[in-house]
């Protein structure tokens, strides 16, 4: 895997951690953010690419900067490393959706520090920045969270915009075209993900309402590539209007 | 294998490739500026222009293999890593058969698996290892590469007293220059200890 740069300003940076060499597991994003020498790893990954994530990542921060890790769902290719994670480091805060929790602890974790977000959402600070936790239940899981840096513009939007693309993939839907034509291919490759994956009509439209409201400049998914200025509305209404889960089933 | 001492040694390799990184970039722009000089005062600073131009040849080079160097601490980081995530199998296989010692009889095939994984973590530590002897040679190429910009340093110290009399800055430059050597073989060391603790740890387990 390797790593590249999402956004930068000063101290605050974003990194992407992308294209696996392990085919055999789904292919998955790493995100990391940094400011003033603090970081947090969001979904770190699965268990079977946890050096390979590890090894990237070291390339752009040093370990001990990593405070802590967000785990928006509970599933295995986001949080099974984190028993590994919790050797190397065991100082650092995990935050997991409440309901998940108990879940979570079973990837043999049974005493790593776990923060649980509620419901509503919530906010963490890292390193003088505030990152939000964003609710995105039942896309796709029951409980299931973003994270909205204001500062950077960035969403983190989990399996949201997840696409299934061919090792070797970039890590943008690329930025310099602006016809559309770039994003017209590449959401023939997240179609089946959303219609399959995601459940529920109405907490898209209700997600969609509400993300709407924010400034966003990267819209970064967990699986498949970051969707940059036009590419963020031109995702949101494709969203929009397609039909997923128990609308299709 | 310790993993706090492994992260102790990831945590300083980073620092130690960001100050050699920086220190590199400070080379470029001082022979850089040494080139300017000896432009400025045509003819009567070319044995000066000649150090000066083998110096910054000299720094091409150092980037050069200093990039060499990052190519291979990924790899090396990323052996030790797999090592860590076969261990908790090793691991989680161990406590099963300490929890009931009975496990072990009625079930082989138990110990036969941890052993397997056992073997397993032997070659990857044999292949970490193998990865970290390139690295300190890595390291080593990259050190006899600082001594060289060291003897044109001292060079073009001599060149800076003979032409003394033009009064182009020469010194400074050239203490300028001797400064960000100095730099980058000091961060080189340090690196270098880091990478050496970890041999030492891997050769005094065998
Ligand atoms: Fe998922
Ligand atoms: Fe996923």
């Amino acid at each position: 895997m390797k790593a590249a740069p999402v956004f930068e300003a000063g101290s605050h940076r974003w990194w992407i951690i992308y294209d696996q060499d392990e085919h055999r597991v789904i292919d998955s994003n790493v995100y990391v953010m940094e400011s003033k020498g603090q970081s947090i790893i969001l979904d770190p990954g699965g268990f079977e690419i946890f050096p390979q994530v590890f090894a990237a990542m070291v390339e752009v921060i040093p370990p001990s900067s990593l405070k802590a890790a967000f785990v928006s769902h509970q599933d295995p290719d986001i949080a099974s490393s984190l028993p590994l994670w919790h050797a190397c480091n065991d100082k650092m805060e995990w935050y997991v959706p409440k309901l998940w929790e108990g879940f979570i602890r079973h990837y043999g974790a049974l005493n790593a520090p776990l923060q649980n977000i509620s419901d509503e959402g919530g906010e963490v600070m890292i390193g003088g920045r505030r990152l939000e936790f964003i609710p995105a239940h039942y896309l796709h899981s029951s409980a299931n969270f973003h994270v909205y840096d204001p500062e950077a513009k960035i969403l983190f939007s989990g399996d949201v915009g997840a696409a299934l693309l061919p090792p070797g993939h970039d890590a943008w839907v690329d930025r310099r075209d602006n016809t559309g034509r770039a994003f017209e291919e590449h959401i023939k490759k997240a179609k089946y993900f959303h219609e399959r994956w995601m459940p529920s009509n109405a907490a898209k439209k209700n997600w969609i309402e509400r993300v709407s409201q924010l400034d966003i400049q990267h819209l970064c998914p967990q699986h498949g590539a970051i969707y940059s200025g036009d590419n963020v509305k031109r995702f949101l209404d494709w969203f929009d209007k397609i039909n997923v889960g128990t609308a299709i089933i | 294998m310790d993993i706090q001492h492994i992260m102790g040694v990831v945590d300083a390799s980073f620092a130690a490739r960001q100050s050699i990184e920086k220190a590199l970039r400070d080379i470029d722009r001082r022979a850089l500026n040494a080139m300017v000089l000896v432009k400025r005062h045509g003819n009567a600073l070319a044995g000066y222009g000649v150090v000066a131009q083998a110096f910054r040849e000299r720094a091409a080079i150092l980037k050069t293999s200093a990039s060499h160097l990052q190519e291979s601490i990924a790899p090396l980081i990323e052996a030790y890593m797999r090592i860590l995530q076969h261990q908790r199998f090793v691991q989680s296989f161990q406590e099963m058969l300490s929890d009931s010692p009975l496990h072990g009889k009625a079930c082989p095939n138990l110990i036969s698996t941890q052993s397997k994984w056992q073997t397993t973590i032997h070659e990857e530590e044999a292949t970490a290892r193998k990865i970290l002897v390139q690295l300190l040679e890595a390291v080593q190429t990259l050190q006899e590469g600082v001594e060289e910009q060291e003897y044109i340093v001292t060079n073009g110290r001599i060149e800076a007293a003979l032409a003394e009399s033009t009064g182009a800055p020469l010194m400074r430059v050239s203490r300028d220059m001797g400064e960000a050597v100095r730099t980058v073989a000091q961060a080189i060391r340090s690196y270098r200890h880091q990478l050496e603790s970890l041999e030492h740890e891997s050769s005094t387990r065998l």
